[in-house]
């Protein structure tokens, strides 16, 4: 089987001692780093992206991976025990992991909150595995017409995943666009909207807005709400589930790694999707609907399943097509870049060693995860319990040790500042601040590509409605936008009677 | 303010809903920001599209759902407009820079915890203290990380200040590496 051959090399790249080592300690630091409260993925990849730079790409990218996935679970650690999701996809997880939590069964939820993920993982590297050739086949066929139409699909999705209203959510992915337009022009090698400035000349570094509008953004919006934060004080008990807990969990791992696999593939932030279909799901099935939210160890087990699986095939776009589905992956491109790979089909014919040492590694990073953070609950339970007033000066330096040390820049800093203030703002005006990361990345891709095109095609748009497969894109993003605006007219229509009455 | 009220009331009603209508300016300013931005730049045909298409186009459509939210503002209720906090943002920000403006010329030793400490000034129920053993220990931490550990090139002492100290010593090196040169020859 070839399958079983590339995921052997694989296994060959990612279990020598140096790479086992990194993906240990990216694990480690992701999870420490993804633990603290309202530090979500994004937040912590930003953070720990210099730590990469000295390392050969295939260990940088097998470390990258394991912060991922610490990141991930550690905001699921920080879910269940604080009750503050340190990102969307682990809200769900406070509803009953919390609840499970203030019973004394924290450990438990812990327990089986990995042992999801690991399960979830385990099967979504083979899902990789088994995707990535005919995907990588599948890319070969794309012109640059087809990938303008898959990433304005892409970005329709984001739209219609967004929360609250339509228009905003277009506008600040066009936001994000016009920003990925500042730098010189790969063309003509023109300045662009640098106002003068050398410093942007190169553009917009993606770690710069990403820090600025997760990182800073997010402590500024911490820092209002004063929340009271209660870790939980129940012992944290038992951390093995029992088998009574097993058999409960047993299949709702299986149906939620199967829904977070299948949405995260989803071009647009399908796998935020993921930890809620589950949840909504399990509700549904469950024999006693009402012990939802009151610590119903389905779901936790459900959604964590759905989330790490969800986490994990949202790599296919990314490593097959070169298209960053969601914002946490349009960071692994501008990581990607930094080592010098460029996420796309070639990367699987050009560097087998890297791509399967990578997949390989990603079941390896679950694994690890397991054993890491069982043992070492303890620990984040006390780290948690640091007040936030101490905490959050230490998020703070911590973000700007980060940005300088990416290009060694104070400006990247001071930029930095600005965007924090900027993500402040477009949250204070009701704007979601994730499709514009995923609006930047996508924004240059898109450029090149619809520039390409019409060379192609002398300057006819009618090139992205002639080749089928750009125009079926198109179709359904009109499709999606109908659907996206359709109960928002009826809503609104709603509200009009009513006033009229 | 009593001469104000009646006045905010009709605009009120007027507007119905002014988070809409803020987020509305909001995208009308930074679309000019980008407009202007690109102004210079040439538009190209579309068989050869120039730099100045994309920003441009773009910048036009960000104010028109600008426009179409201002709109959408005088049409459908809405939420009214957050209180911003200027405490946080403030403090925060300045903290990161002062730490980008100190990085270079102090190092992390000095811009670390000047930077833990204007950031720790945002939450009023700081305590002086404990913040100062907290900065020491986070700033330990990092360098021990970042410095020792992975060998990053962040400036950690303050070299640049205090190099006058470091002449004598790299003066005295470069005199006996010369000495011994010579003795070789």
């Amino acid at each position: 089987m070839d399958l079983f051959d590339n995921l052997a090399l694989g296994m060959s790249v990612a279990l020598t001692f140096k790479n086992l080592a990194l993906c240990f300690l990216g694990c480690l630091i992701g999870t420490l780093i993804g633990v603290l409260p309202g530090v979500g993925p994004i937040a912590t990849i930003t953070m720990l992206l210099p730590i990469t730079f000295g390392i050969e790409p295939i260990g940088a990218l097998i470390m990258l991976a394991g912060i991922y996935y610490g990141a991930q679970y550690g905001g699921s650690t920080t879910a269940i025990l604080v009750n503050i999701p340190g990102e969307a996809t682990s809200v769900v997880t406070t509803l009953d992991g919390h609840q499970m939590a203030k019973q004394g069964r924290a450990g438990v939820a812990l327990g089986i909150a990995a042992i999801g993920s690991f399960i979830a993982g385990c099967v979504a590297t083979l899902v990789i595995a088994a995707l990535a050739a005919p995907m990588t086949r599948m890319a070969l066929l794309f012109g640059p017409a087809d990938y303008f139409s898959l990433m304005v699909l892409g970005l329709m999705f984001a739209v219609v995943l967004a929360r609250g209203s339509v228009v905003k959510a277009i506008a600040v992915i066009l936001v994000g666009i016009l920003l990925s337009t500042v730098g010189t022009d790969l063309e003509s090698g023109e300045e662009r909207l640098t106002f003068g400035w050398s410093e942007i000349a190169d553009g917009i570094d993606v770690a710069v807005i990403a820090m600025g509008l997760f990182g800073f953004a997010e402590i500024l919006r911490n820092l209002e709400s004063s929340q009271t934060r209660d870790v939980v004080k129940a012992r944290i008990g038992n951390l093995l589930p029992n088998r009574q807990d097993f058999r409960q969990s047993a299949k709702p791992i299986a149906r939620g790694t199967f829904l977070g696999g299948l949405l995260g593939l989803l071009p647009g932030n399908g796998a935020v999707l993921g930890p809620f279909a589950s949840y909504t799901l399990e509700k549904k099935l469950a024999q006693d609907p009402s012990r939802f939210g009151k610590g119903a160890i389905e779901g936790v087990a459900g959604p964590e399943a759905a989330n790490n699986a969800g986490a994990q095939t949202a790599f296919i776009p990314l490593l097959t097509l070169g298209i960053p589905p969601n914002a946490v992956m349009a960071l692994m491109v501008g990581a990607m870049t930094i080592h010098g790979i460029i996420p796309g089909p070639q990367i699987m014919a050009k560097q087998p060693n890297l791509f399967w040492g990578m997949i390989a590694s990603m079941w390896i990073g679950n694994l690890m995860l397991l054993v890491i953070n069982l043992p070492l609950i303890g620990l984040w339970v006390r780290f948690l319990k640091v007040p936030y007033r101490l905490m959050f000066p230490s998020i703070v330096m911590l973000c700007c040790i980060g940005i300088y040390s990416v290009n060694n820049s104070p400006f990247d800093v001071v930029m930095t500042a600005g965007f924090g203030l900027f993500g402040y703002a477009i949250v204070k005006f009701g704007f979601e601040p994730a499709p514009l990361l995923l609006g930047f990345v996508l924004g240059k891709l898109m450029e090149e590509k619809l520039r390409q095109a019409l060379v192609i095609s002398r300057g006819s748009f009618k090139t992205f409605l002639d080749r089928p497969l750009s125009a079926s894109l198109l179709a359904v993003s009109l499709v999606l936008v109908v659907i996206a605006i359709l109960p928002s007219i009826r809503k609104r229509r709603e509200v009009a009677f009513q006033g009229a009455d | 303010m009593t001469e104000a009220s009646p006045e905010r009331a009709q605009m009120g009603s007027l507007i119905r809903s002014p988070l809409d209508f803020a987020g509305g300016l909001f995208l009308i300013g930074i679309a000019a920001v980008g407009y202007i931005g690109g102004f210079s730049l040439p538009f190209g045909q579309l068989s050869g599209i120039g730099s100045g298409l994309m920003p441009r186009v773009v910048a036009v459509l960000v104010a028109a759902f600008g426009i179409v939210l201002i709109l959408q503002s005088f049409v459908s209720a809405g939420e009214r407009l957050d209180r911003w906090a200027v405490r946080g943002p403030i403090l925060v920000l300045s903290a990161v820079l002062v730490f980008a403006f100190t990085i270079r010329s102090l190092g992390m030793v000095v811009a670390g915890p000047l930077c833990f400490v204007v950031a720790a000034l945002a939450d009023r129920s700081t305590r002086p203290v404990e913040v100062l053993v907290s900065a020491t220990v986070a700033t330990l931490v990092c360098g021990l990380l970042f410095k020792e550990l992975l060998n990053l090139p962040i400036p950690f002492d303050p070299k640049s200040i205090f190099g006058f100290m470091y002449g004598p010593y790299d003066a005295l090196k470069a005199a006996m590496k010369a000495f011994v040169m010579s003795g070789a020859r």
